[in-house]
């Protein structure tokens, strides 16, 4: 698939627009749906370049968990901060994730990352969140991600 | 649905978020004064609550749950 086929809904500058994440921990490249209050889909091109397969592992790349839930967990926060424009001054904090892993994700695979909410309050939310490679599903998870104002912290 | 089931249902949900043994937690202990329940805990007991009994409880509702007891009564409230 080349990547003029594939809908941009938020681009890679877009995407730093909202989420503070910045390299290494950037873990999601292009949005490719979003509607407010009912799903973000984002994707995330791996490639044997990225600097945890230095040691994840060092005689077989394999996409640590952690960084697929990363990917769920930043694609949430596109979900929040597009449903709940107003929040000004804000970090976002993962209270609980719960994730099955089906299969590794190795180099050269495409996520497919898509959010959908649970339950949302003004300032909190429970998400559900599926990673796809292609037609097939490699994990799924459900998180609760905080707004929390910087004052608080 | 059987009072004495949402009772257990309830509890045995909280218990599970808070990372305790059901039998060891009051129903009428304060969840976070006593039980050290945060914001996000307590709305992943509203989504839980929620999705185990299939109703919706406004979000307004959500500061009455501050005992397992509390919770019970809400989610009594909503279900039918």
């Amino acid at each position: 698939m080349s990547s003029k086929s594939i809908a941009t809904v938020l681009d890679f500058e877009q995407i730093k627009g909202i989420i503070p994440q910045r390299f290494p921990f950037l873990m999601i490249d292009r949005v490719i749906e979003a509607v407010a209050g009912e799903r973000v889909v984002a994707i995330k091109n791996l490639t044997g370049n990225e600097w945890f397969y230095q040691g994840h592992f060092p005689k077989r790349a394999v996409t640590p968990g952690a960084m697929i839930g990363e990917a769920v967990a930043q694609t949430g926060i596109v979900f929040f901060s597009l449903t709940q424009p107003k929040l000004r001054d804000v970090t976002f904090l993962l209270g609980a994730i719960k994730m099955r892993f089906r299969r590794p994700a190795w180099p050269g695979d495409q996520l497919r990352i898509e959010v959908t909410p649970i339950r949302l309050t003004a300032t909190a939310a429970m998400l559900n969140g599926v990673v796809s490679v292609g037609d097939q599903e490699i994990a799924r998870g459900e998180f609760a991600l905080a707004a929390k104002p910087n004052s608080e912290l | 649905m059987a009072e004495r089931k949402i009772d257990q249902d309830v509890m045995a949900l909280i218990a599970d978020i808070l990372e305790m043994e059901p039998g060891k937690i009051d129903p009428n202990a304060h969840l976070v004064e006593d039980l050290g329940m945060d914001s996000m805990m307590a709305l992943e007991i509203l989504a839980g609550i929620e999705k185990r009994f299939k109703i919706k409880v406004p979000e307004q509702d959500l500061p009455m749950i501050t005992s397992v007891n509390r919770a019970i009564e809400l989610t009594k409230k909503y279900v039918k």
